[in-house]
């Protein structure tokens, strides 16, 4: 006991200071993808939307349809195209309205 | 209690009311409706030194007439719906429904005969929460917009890589 | 006039009664009349039982001029002590009179059940307004052996006869050890009349004081339930018809009290605290572990039976705490403190007859005694369940009702120990006082059981769930509620009865009991305590206005919604999810595992699958009878092994007979000469 208490002057404060102040730590976290629609074309399209475990991913005609909420931040879609997908960095993403959290992404990549 | 998008104004007003009336105090109650877990844990997490959500006037409470806003994790399974309305009407008003966790958005399991997949069809969802699962941080995010002391940013969030995120 | 003719009629309406139940049969406006007939007697000896508390003594009677039985004359006195008992066993009378003829079956065997129940009221009567010890000792036995038969309604029954043989095994002990005490005060103070050998008893050397106050201590204390000497009531009771359990608890338990008290305050004078002592100690004790042993029972009638016990304890208590203080020249506290036992005598035959009697409509209803059987009956029998209610927060001494006053009143004397002057003697008072307390906590718990598992809730099984009321006995028990209610709101009438009675028996005037304005009460030093019955319910009853009240008045004006009550979000409650009767008094039972022993046997069908699925768990606990094997057994044991010893005298030879005879007769010759 006398030990942690030692240990834990020695340390310091520990707590963050998030909202206050922005928090160190939240740069390591995994965050949804964001995505370069120049890169993207259909078929590019199609295959990230295949590979999307959670369906957050569709292609409604050259519109690609992000669900930010269903997101997982697994990894997959970016693992699956590198060049069209990269990680947001994003991960302040409460929203009051659900469909605030549906994105609609331009496929603007020249054709395969 | 149930801000639609075209009532913005009304629900602005109802923002500043719930700021007003949990400015200094909130108090939550977690209901998991079938989640994994991972999203309790990292709710746990929250009242850990290091996150502390107390400094910030959040307390946890298990008992619904006590609570402010209910926390809601997992896809809401089918054989929860009734505890998960009769906890919702033991909440006295005004209160806050907060879902978080890809599950509870709709992800990871799709409607099926035993989980309706999205808390929003047997609860009116005022904040989501996206994540899986949400750290701690996020979640700290959420329940500051959901009392009014942040802004959301997320309508602002294009995800389109070399623009605004 | 005085109180003894009144018990004369009272006693010739229980004759009657008996007759009438004896030629009644199975007709039913004779077993009415019987029923009558035993309420109007009961009446009778209520009436002459408090008209004795405040008359005092009256004279030595010898009805019929003379007339002897067994040899020794007829004596009979109605005496101060005895009023208290008397009035219980009057009302007592009256409730089971309104209660009979709803519970049990017309047939012949009631016929003659209620004959020898009258009986038994006359004998009871007769040893509590015995003048002489022949009158006494003769009125005890044929009391035993009226009992004896009232338990025994159902004789073909295995356990009514192991409940009924208990009883009469120990009554016999108890009455050769009562029988032993009466001969030796009768042999020094060379009278057999009870007024002669108190005034005599100065006469007695302080050996052969203690030794008959022990022996009678321990006779009695056989009937009374002290323990160890308890072990008949947990068997007699569940065995016996309810109005049988109600008697016996409500009235022949006291009468145990009555005989401890008539040695200690009438007939052995004060010699030194140590019997008193004793008595305290025994009866703290039996206090404390007939509460414990309560806790662990799931028959109805058991758990009353060790709550009688727990009863007696504090009733034997109060008495032996009045004993020490008479002995420490504190003759206003012990006053105060056989006051206060008999308020507890008046009080206990009050609730526990009636919780007896509820027992009955219980399982009359129900067809089961079983505690975790039953649920929800005060769905089904709301008025049977409001009644023992009342009898429950009586027994649990929670304000306002009786049992708070007396055990207050208890209480506060036995805090007084101080005022003995020796240090020992006050810690002893204390640590007989701590138990009383854990007694008193332990008794809330086990009733809050005893009433809540079967009456509140759900219905555990589909026989509770189709209790009927119609046709259920109710005046009797309401009787019973109402004299609770009056014993606890005419707490100073009765008080001032009662210190009247104690002038009598001790010849200390207790001085104001009850301080000017005749409501409050005093536990006989002003400077320590006071406390009002009256203004205390009057106040109770006004405090629970006052929420009702303020909600009235300040109700909220925005609207307001319904909701249901937060239950933990269960969709379907099943009775199984409630407490049982076992798991509600688990913590008890765990903490005090070293005085219940129990032999727990578990049987896991995963243990015996040899794929260890798992399955149906079968635990089984029993308590050990700790009195039985250690105490009762060995002496068993002990006599069996005697009467081999001499076995080889009955040789079954005829001229071994013959010599037999012969060295008596020489024998008796030498013992002539010599």
């Amino acid at each position: 006991m006398p030990l942690w208490f030692v240990r834990g002057l020695r340390r310091g404060v520990v707590t963050t200071r998030y909202p206050a102040r922005p928090d160190g730590s939240a740069a390591a976290l995994p965050t949804p993808p964001a995505f370069r629609p120049g890169q993207l074309t259909r078929d590019v399209a199609d295959r990230i939307v295949a590979v999307c475990p959670s369906a957050a991913l569709a292609r409604r005609g050259d519109i690609l349809i992000f669900d930010a909420g269903t997101c997982t931040a697994c990894g997959r879609c970016a693992a699956a195209a590198p060049d069209a997908v990269t990680s947001s960095g994003e991960w302040e993403l409460a929203a009051t309205a659900r469909s605030a959290l549906v994105k609609e992404i331009p496929i603007a990549g020249g054709q395969p | 209690m149930n801000p639609a998008s075209d009532e913005a104004q009304a629900s602005r007003r109802l923002q500043e009311q719930i700021a007003d009336q949990f400015g200094r105090s909130l108090h939550i109650r977690t209901l998991d409706t079938g989640s994994c877990a991972v999203c309790e844990q990292e709710i746990r997490l929250l009242s850990a030194p290091h996150y502390d959500l107390n400094r910030l006037g959040f307390f946890f409470t298990p008992a619904p007439r006590h609570a402010d806003l209910l926390l809601v994790t997992g896809p809401m399974v089918r054989a929860f719906d009734a505890a998960a309305r009769k906890t919702f009407e033991a909440m006295p008003g005004p209160k806050v429904v907060v879902a978080t966790g890809a599950c509870a958005l709709g992800g990871v399991y799709p409607k099926d005969p035993f989980v309706h997949g999205n808390v929003g069809e047997v609860l009116p969802v005022d904040v989501w929460i996206p994540g899986c699962p949400p750290s701690p941080l996020a979640l700290l995010h959420g329940l500051s917009v959901a009392v009014g002391r942040l802004a959301e940013r997320t309508p602002g969030l294009t995800f389109i890589a070399g623009g605004d995120g | 006039m005085n109180p003894l003719d009144i018990l004369y009629g009272a006693a010739g309406a229980w004759l009657a009664a008996a007759v009438a139940g004896l030629l009644a049969g199975s007709w039913r406006p004779g077993l009415r009349a019987c029923c009558v007939l035993s309420g109007l007697g009961g009446a009778a000896a209520a009436a002459a039982g408090g008209w004795s508390l405040v008359y005092g003594n009256t004279r030595v009677v010898m009805p019929g001029g003379g007339a002897t039985i067994v040899g020794g004359p007829v004596q009979l006195q109605m005496t101060s002590l005895a009023g208290v008992f008397v009035a219980v066993l009057g009302i007592a009378a009256v409730a089971i009179a309104l209660y009979a003829p709803r519970y049990h079956q017309r047939s012949r065997g009631t016929a003659l059940y209620l004959a020898v129940y009258n009986l038994a009221l006359l004998a009871c009567l007769a040893v509590l307004a015995a003048g002489g010890m022949v009158t006494f000792l003769v009125a005890w036995e044929s009391m035993s052996l009226a009992c004896y038969l009232l338990i025994l309604r159902h004789p073909r029954r295995t356990e009514v006869a192991r409940g009924a043989f208990w009883f009469l095994a120990l009554s016999e002990i108890g009455f050769l050890l009562v029988v032993a005490a009466f001969v030796i005060l009768a042999a020094k103070t060379g009278a057999t009349q009870l007024d002669v050998m108190a005034a005599r008893g100065h006469l007695v050397p302080g050996g052969w004081r203690a030794a008959a106050y022990l022996l009678a201590l321990t006779g009695f204390g056989f009937k009374a339930g002290l323990v160890p000497l308890h072990v008949w009531l947990p068997e007699a009771h569940p065995v016996a018809p309810a109005d049988g359990s109600a008697f016996l608890s409500g009235v022949v338990v006291n009468l145990g009290a009555y005989g401890i008290a008539l040695f200690a305050f009438r007939l052995v004078p004060v010699t030194g605290s140590w019997p008193g002592l004793v008595t305290l100690g025994a009866g703290a004790i039996t206090a404390a572990i007939g509460i414990l042993y309560a806790l662990r029972e799931r028959d109805i009638k058991r758990f009353l039976a060790f709550s009688t016990i727990e009863n007696t304890g504090i009733i034997v208590t109060a008495f032996g705490a009045a004993m020490v203080f008479q002995a420490y020249r504190q003759p206003a506290l012990g006053a105060f403190l056989l006051i206060a036992g008999l308020y507890h005598v008046a009080n206990n035959g009050c609730y526990k007859t009636l919780l007896f009697l509820e027992a009955g409509v219980v399982e009359h209803a129900t067809g089961t005694r079983d505690m975790d059987r039953l649920g929800g009956l005060v769905h089904r029998l709301p008025r049977s369940t409001v009644i023992a209610f009342i009898g429950t927060l009586g027994i649990a001494a929670l304000p306002p009702l009786n049992g708070f006053v007396s055990e207050w009143l208890i209480f506060q004397g036995l805090f007084q120990g101080f005022r003995t002057g020796s240090n020992l003697i006050a810690i002893l008072i204390v640590l007989a006082a701590a138990t009383l307390g854990l007694t008193g906590g332990l008794a809330i718990y086990a009733f809050v059981r005893g009433f809540g598992i079967p009456n509140l809730g759900m219905p555990r099984t589909q026989r509770a769930a189709e209790a009927r009321e119609t046709g259920q006995p109710v005046a009797g028990p309401a009787l019973l509620a109402v004299a609770c209610a009056a014993l606890a709101v005419g707490a100073p009438v009765m008080l001032a009865a009662l210190s009247r009675a104690a002038h009598t028996i001790t010849g200390v005037a207790l001085g104001p009991l009850l301080l000017p304005g005749k409501l409050t009460v005093i536990p006989a030093h002003a400077d320590f305590s006071a406390f009002s019955p009256t203004y205390l319910a009057v106040f109770l009853t006004a405090a629970c206005a006052v929420p009702l009240l303020i909600f009235l008045a300040g109700r909220p004006r925005a609207a307001s919604v319904s909701v249901p009550v937060w239950d933990g979000g269960i969709t379907r409650f099943r009775p199984r999810m409630q407490y049982s009767a076992m798991t509600f008094s688990a913590p008890t039972r765990v903490t005090f595992d070293a005085l219940y022993r129990p032999a727990v046997s578990v049987r896991r069908a995963s243990d015996e699958d040899p794929a260890g699925r798992s399955g149906p768990v079968h635990y089984e606990e029993q308590v050990t009878p700790v009195f039985e094997r250690y105490l009762y057994r060995p002496v068993v044991r002990g006599v069996e092994w005697l009467a081999d010893a001499i076995r080889p005298m009955q040789s079954g030879d005829v001229n071994l007979y013959l010599l037999y005879v012969f060295a008596m007769i020489l024998l008796a010759y030498l013992l002539g000469a010599v």
